[in-house]
């Protein structure tokens, strides 16, 4: 009850402050900006003769979901870093917890209550985008990826991952060292990702070095992991069709994730609130 | 004492917390009944505010017991009958006055009509009837404090806790709180009270602990923890050997007060005494303009504690 309590409480929060409501105007100004210039960049391309114009719309679908998705994923992210970063330490340094935290509701309560509602809000923010880049593809070339679901269910953890990584550090660090460590994870993992796939070419005696080192970097942040996964579903329909070959980019990937990491990932997300909710429980306000 | 006043309200033994190597409060012990209300004096970082946190379960205590209205203090059955006003009212200042007060009043289980009805009482008993719909971060700091008593007063407390309730109130405000706390103590609500204000302490109270670098000094009601002696201001037409003398012999000491002509000061073990200083006076063929006890305030004893403490420690 005070679990439910606290989300309705964080939500009418998150609403009163308007920031959430900021980014998701600036969201849909980015949605119509795309919009428009895929519309010209459809209307202005001529398909090749040997391909057809149905299989060449389908093509530009396919390719496009990449960038669009991606676009999803960066704001989802980015927001989730936002918005969360500071959600016990932000109320620990303004003192707001004092004349919480001696009602009659349990610490927990607190932090999964927040939890919750910051879940709520972000899955159903991502959801809600990556449909609205997708619908805005198939109105204009008639893609859709078979396995969309599957991408927002890998985008959806992105989500999960960064908000259990919040959560257990605004428990512990104030809200900028949070935030700090939060973004150079994200930025190294997205970094990683990309030395990973030109170290072959540029270094090849340390091809082994660098994996190894790319896998402990996603096992630290999996965030990139995931996006690489989420990119497997977006395309993978859309190269079958096209018959083409599947190769690695920095942005995309010709395998679908990994269940172990997909574990991992799952494990991740639920540990790290808990941890966070655990040492919250214990810390003095 | 009431049937109900022998029941403990807090009861804390044998406290000790530590902030890494400070040692923040050692070994304290005291309890404080229902329906008392009962004063927490000490400096700045004497570990006041340190107790008050253990004891609304802010910071997690290293050794010892706390129970709060018979419950562990962490306990929700406590928690549910306790009101809690913390030192520095920082509150959610984008939520209106009523929505704030709706908030903590879920808290604590109210719904309903009832909590609407009990949102107006608590809203009308501090002052701030008619500020429903104002939003928090527009109100001064005496507002804060207004409404956050106001939402220490919602569940109809059997305890309240305050933690320095008079800073940042006017003249005005200080008043009212005063009264506030009068009439709850009138009603037989348990009152703890940590305030630097003494004559608060001292007009509210009625018993009073010092507190300094994590110990109690002393504890009991604030008339008990006199331990000198009684000094009567006596002003006298003129003061001549033989006064000097048999007043010398009804009291513990008597001396001229250099900042008066005509007056003396006279110690004594108690206020009986001064039929003895008046009737010496008269015996004397003097006449006695006046006779009176100087008022040795909290302030005094709470300084002198302090400074003995200092200098002991």
């Amino acid at each position: 009850m005070g679990l439910l309590l606290i989300t309705r409480f964080t939500l009418q929060e998150a609403m009163r402050k308007r920031i959430f409501l900021a980014v998701v105007l600036l969201s849909l100004i980015l949605l119509l900006g795309f919009a428009l210039l895929f519309n010209f960049v459809v209307d202005s391309s001529h398909a090749p003769v040997a391909l057809g114009q149905d299989l060449f719309l389908l093509g530009i679908g396919g390719f496009m979901s990449i960038p669009a998705i991606w676009l999803v994923y960066l704001l989802s992210s980015v927001l989730t870093i936002l918005l969360t970063t500071n959600m016990l330490s932000g109320e620990i340094d303004a003192g707001t917890f004092t004349i919480i935290v001696p009602k009659p509701i349990r610490r927990f309560e607190i932090v999964f209550g927040k939890w919750l509602c910051y879940v709520l809000l972000l899955t159903a923010y991502t959801a809600c985008l990556f449909f609205a880049f997708l619908i805005v593809i198939y109105l204009k070339t008639a893609y859709w990826p078979s396995d969309a679901f599957s991408a927002l269910g890998v985008l959806e953890l992105v989500v999960l991952v960064l908000m259990g990584l919040t959560t257990c550090g605004s428990a512990f660090v104030p809200t900028l060292v949070n935030g700090a460590i939060i973004l150079v994870l994200f930025i190294g993992a997205q970094v990683a990702g990309f030395i990973n796939l030109i170290a072959p070419f540029v270094a090849p005696d340390a091809k082994a070095g660098v994996q190894n080192a790319t896998t402990t970097i996603n096992l630290i942040m999996p965030t990139d992991a995931l996006w690489h996964g989420c990119s497997f579903y977006l395309t993978s329909g859309a190269m079958t069709l096209l018959q083409a070959a599947h190769t690695n980019t920095p942005f995309t990937s010709t395998e679908p994730i990994a269940a172990a990491l997909l574990i991992w990932a799952g494990i991740y997300a639920l540990v790290l609130p808990i941890c966070g909710a655990w040492h919250f429980q214990h810390r003095d306000l | 004492m009431g049937e109900k006043q022998q029941l403990p309200a807090i009861e804390v033994e044998g406290l000790y917390k530590a902030y890494h190597q400070l040692v923040a409060v050692e070994n304290v012990s005291f309890t404080t009944y229902r329906g008392e209300a009962f004063g927490f004096l000490g400096p700045n970082g004497a570990g006041k505010s340190t107790i008050v946190k253990i004891i609304t379960g802010l910071v997690a205590k290293t050794q010892g017991k706390v129970r709060v209205l018979g419950q562990p203090e962490n306990s929700l059955e406590a928690r549910r009958r306790v009101g809690y006003l913390p030192e520095l009212p920082t509150f959610h200042r984008w939520l209106k006055a009523q929505e704030f007060l709706e908030f903590h009043g879920h808290l604590y289980g109210m719904r309903g009509m009832a909590l609407q009805k009990r949102c107006k009482e608590v809203l009308a008993q501090v002052g701030l009837a008619g500020k429903e719909k104002q939003k928090l971060g527009t109100f001064s700091k005496g507002m804060l404090q207004r409404i956050g008593l106001a939402q220490a007063l919602l569940n109809q407390p059997d305890l309240i806790i305050l933690d320095e309730p008079v800073s940042g109130l006017d003249p005005v405000g200080q008043h009212d709180m005063r009264t506030i706390l009068l009439q709850l103590k009138a009603e037989g609500v348990s009152v703890f009270l940590n305030s630097h204000q003494l004559a608060d302490v001292e007009a509210i109270c009625d018993r009073v602990a010092i507190i300094d670098k994590g110990h109690i000094l002393k504890i009991g009601p604030p008339k008990s923890l006199f331990d000198e002696p009684l000094v009567f201001d006596v002003h006298v037409n003129a003061i001549t050997r033989e006064l000097l003398h048999k007043l010398g012999a009804v009291s513990l000491s008597v001396r001229e007060d250099t900042d008066a002509p005509c007056h003396l000061l006279v110690e004594v073990q108690n206020e009986e005494q001064a039929a003895d200083v008046a009737a010496v006076v008269y015996v004397c063929g003097l006449r006695l303009y006046t006779l009176a006890p100087r008022h040795r305030s909290l302030e005094h004893l709470f300084l002198t504690t302090i400074d003995m403490s200092s200098y002991t420690g």
